[in-house]
């Protein structure tokens, strides 16, 4: 086994206890093993005290429990798969050692990329990856030698390091690329979470490059984009990773499209003998079938084991692909994702509807319900779920895995509407947010609702009229620019008022009302009525 | 000076902050309004009114299940 941490032990452990006689090599070139490197980010901002707490095993600990021999500080440098060896540098001994194999696993996980720009050498730019990148960092801000920072980034790792970072007391820059943070998600979801951590207090720059770091005595002093200078006295770069594939590369191992290591739903390389697994290695979307890069713990895990009993003889249940489902939590608030989003689906060439519902994760009248929103995309043509994102300061996890569940079993937007989902106050609503979703997008595949969401009325705001039929009191405190207001019990007497508009958009707290509303006009024969989606609730750009 | 309280506890956005709208109505200036909420939709919108209508928000403590703020009208 080439690698320790997440693939690499879980690979290791499961032959071992397969086949007792087996002899297991693992190495690493790294000084810890088998440690939590999502931890990482928590270990910064100190809700993880310990180092021990992040690191799960020492190598003699391994042993000890697993009978497993783990050797760090060893770098493999070749293979040899004719002659089945590989090279390997000790890295303290400065000699090269010899390890023989009849099966071997290459799970050499992934490498944060670093842009080539000038500076990315100073003290005080760091990324992270490892244990000793989480100890860096830390030192740092407990020497109190940080009170600026900038994270290069805007993906989970650099929101979760802003977000520890700025329980410091650390003033926190974000600078991110693509048009807003979380660039894997849909826009609109992503924005309502960008909106929250600026809330928060944490600066966000999008649509940003970083073009260079400036220092004074190799030290960074700030950091220059195409917009702006901000001061840092630590850099974080979080721009993405890389999978270590130089090993397999070498001796000829086929890499997949996305450039990592191509794998059988077995973890089985082209090279007979040699598996991958882990973040070195491809995955294929369930969705789609075909090839992606999802460099999770989760799925390093699975296909680990899965490499195990492969390897051991037992073929019967591969890994037929995964959703590349993740969360987040930022501050308090959370967000997941499951799937394909908008985006990618249309990418990926489907025909999508979506729908966007806002609910609560509790009954409202059971004391400390949040509110979450769910985005559901679903397949216009066959009505199979695609992808789903769900949002909020309540609890997502439970949607997003049902979600996920229902996918992986191909299921409809019919057959999600109607599962027996758990319910009592303190749990769930008597409608569980996602099937009030999936009622909301069922309603739209039929034609009975004409929505609009939020960033397609954002775009055209100057050509509609927006019409707010929400009470006084909150018309007054925000409302979408340029909106008029008629309340929702006053619509109908006053609905000559909207005669002579091409399109009306109604919109209302989360939507409900708003399609109530829209049911009525209809019925008085408007045609050119269309509701917005989730409401001024989760209509994330500017108000008035 | 008066005080109001207004108990909206259980009431859902928009219910309290119509509740707050009425009484701010009633009230005179330099008149205290409490309010207990349950619905966390109202610290947003509770900021926002005072700030578009000038009346001032003396004190807002949340704990995980409750919302009171204190709103002197201006
Ligand atoms: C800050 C952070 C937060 C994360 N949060 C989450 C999360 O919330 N959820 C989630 O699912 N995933 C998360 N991840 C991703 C998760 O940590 C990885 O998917 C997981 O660590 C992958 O395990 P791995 O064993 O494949 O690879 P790695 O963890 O990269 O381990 C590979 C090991 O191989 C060693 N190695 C490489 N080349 C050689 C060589 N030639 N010789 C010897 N050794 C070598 C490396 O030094 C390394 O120790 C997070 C990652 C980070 C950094």
């Amino acid at each position: 086994m080439i690698g320790a941490v997440a693939a690499g032990t879980k690979t290791a452990a499961k032959i071992k206890r397969e086949n007792a006689d087996a002899e297991i090599v693992v190495i690493t070139k790294d000084e810890h093993i088998s440690y939590a490197g999502c931890g990482l980010p928590y270990f910064i901002g100190g809700v993880i005290e310990e180092e021990k707490e992040l690191v799960v095993k020492t190598p003699q600990e391994f042993k000890q429990i697993t009978d497993i021999d783990v050797y760090t500080k060893l770098e493999a440098m070749s293979i040899h798969s004719k002659e089945k060896y590989v090279l390997a540098m000790d890295i303290l001994e400065g000699n090269v050692k010899k390890y023989s194999y009849d099966k071997l696993v290459l799970a050499t996980g992934a490498t944060p990329f670093i842009p080539q720009i000038e500076g990315a050498d100073l003290q005080g730019v760091h990324t992270v990856r490892t244990v000793n990148d989480a100890i860096n960092i830390r030192s740092l801000i407990d020497k109190g030698a940080v009170s600026k920072a900038v994270v290069v980034g805007g993906g989970f790792i650099g929101l979760e390091v802003a977000e520890n970072l700025h329980g410091k007391n650390i003033e926190v820059s974000i600078v991110e690329f693509a048009h807003h943070i979380l660039p894997s998600f849909d826009e609109e979801i992503a924005l309502y979470a960008q909106n929250y951590m600026s809330d928060q207090g944490v600066n966000i720059y999008t649509c940003e490059k970083v073009i260079s770091i400036k220092g004074e005595e190799g030290r960074v002093k700030k950091i220059i984009t195409d917009q702006r200078e901000i001061e840092a006295d630590l850099v974080i770069m979080s721009v993405g990773v890389k999978p270590n594939t130089k090993l397999a590369e070498e001796i000829g191992i086929e890499l997949g499209v996305t450039n990592a290591i191509k794998v059988n739903n077995f973890m089985e390389t082209s090279i007979e003998g040699i598996y991958a697994v882990g973040d070195c290695a491809e995955n294929v979307n369930l969705i789609t079938g075909k090839p992606a890069w999802y460099p999770m713990g989760s799925t390093a895990n699975k296909m680990g084991r899965i490499a195990g009993l492969s390897m051991t003889g037992d073929q019967k249940n591969g890994l037929k692909g995964v959703l590349g489902t993740t969360i987040v939590k930022l501050f308090k608030l959370n967000a997941g994702k499951t799937g394909l989003s908008e985006r990618e689906a249309i990418k990926q060439g489907f025909e999508v509807e979506t729908v966007i519902v806002p609910a609560n994760d509790k009954a409202h009248y059971y004391p400390g319900y949040r509110q979450i929103i769910t985005k559901l995309i679903a397949d216009k043509n066959t009505h199979k779920i695609l992808g789903a994102q769900v949002v909020g300061e309540g609890v997502v996890d439970k949607p997003i895995d049902v979600i996920a569940t229902a996918i992986t079993f191909g299921a409809k937007v019919e057959d999600l509407e109607n599962l027996d989902l758990a319910y009592a106050p303190p749990f769930s609503m008597a409608m569980a947010s996602t099937i009030l979703a999936s009622n909301a997008l069922l309603n739209k595949l039929a034609g009975r609702m004409n929505g609009i969401n939020s960033f397609e009325l954002k775009k055209r705001l100057d050509e509609l009229l927006v019409v707010d039929i929400r009470d006084e009191a909150s018309y007054l405190i925000r409302t979408i620019p340029g909106a008029i207001h008629i309340p929702s019990e006053e619509l109908i007497y006053r609905a000559d008022e909207l005669k002579n508009n091409e399109e009306i958009v109604l919109i209302c707290k989360v939507g409900k009302i708003a399609y109530l509303s829209y049911l009525k006009l209809k019925k008085l024969g408007f045609q050119n009525v269309r509701i917005l989606e989730g409401g001024i609730s989760s209509y994330p750009y500017e108000l008035v | 000076m008066a005080d109001f309280n207004l108990n909206c506890k259980g009431l859902q956005c928009p219910g309290p902050i119509v509740q707050v709208f009425k009484t701010a109505k009633e009230a005179q200036s330099g008149d205290i309004i409490n309010v207990k909420v349950t619905d966390r939709g109202f610290i947003k919108d509770i900021q926002a009114w005072c700030k578009k209508t000038g009346n001032e928000l003396k004190e807002l403590n949340e704990t995980e299940t409750e919302i009171q703020v204190k709103i002197q009208k201006k």
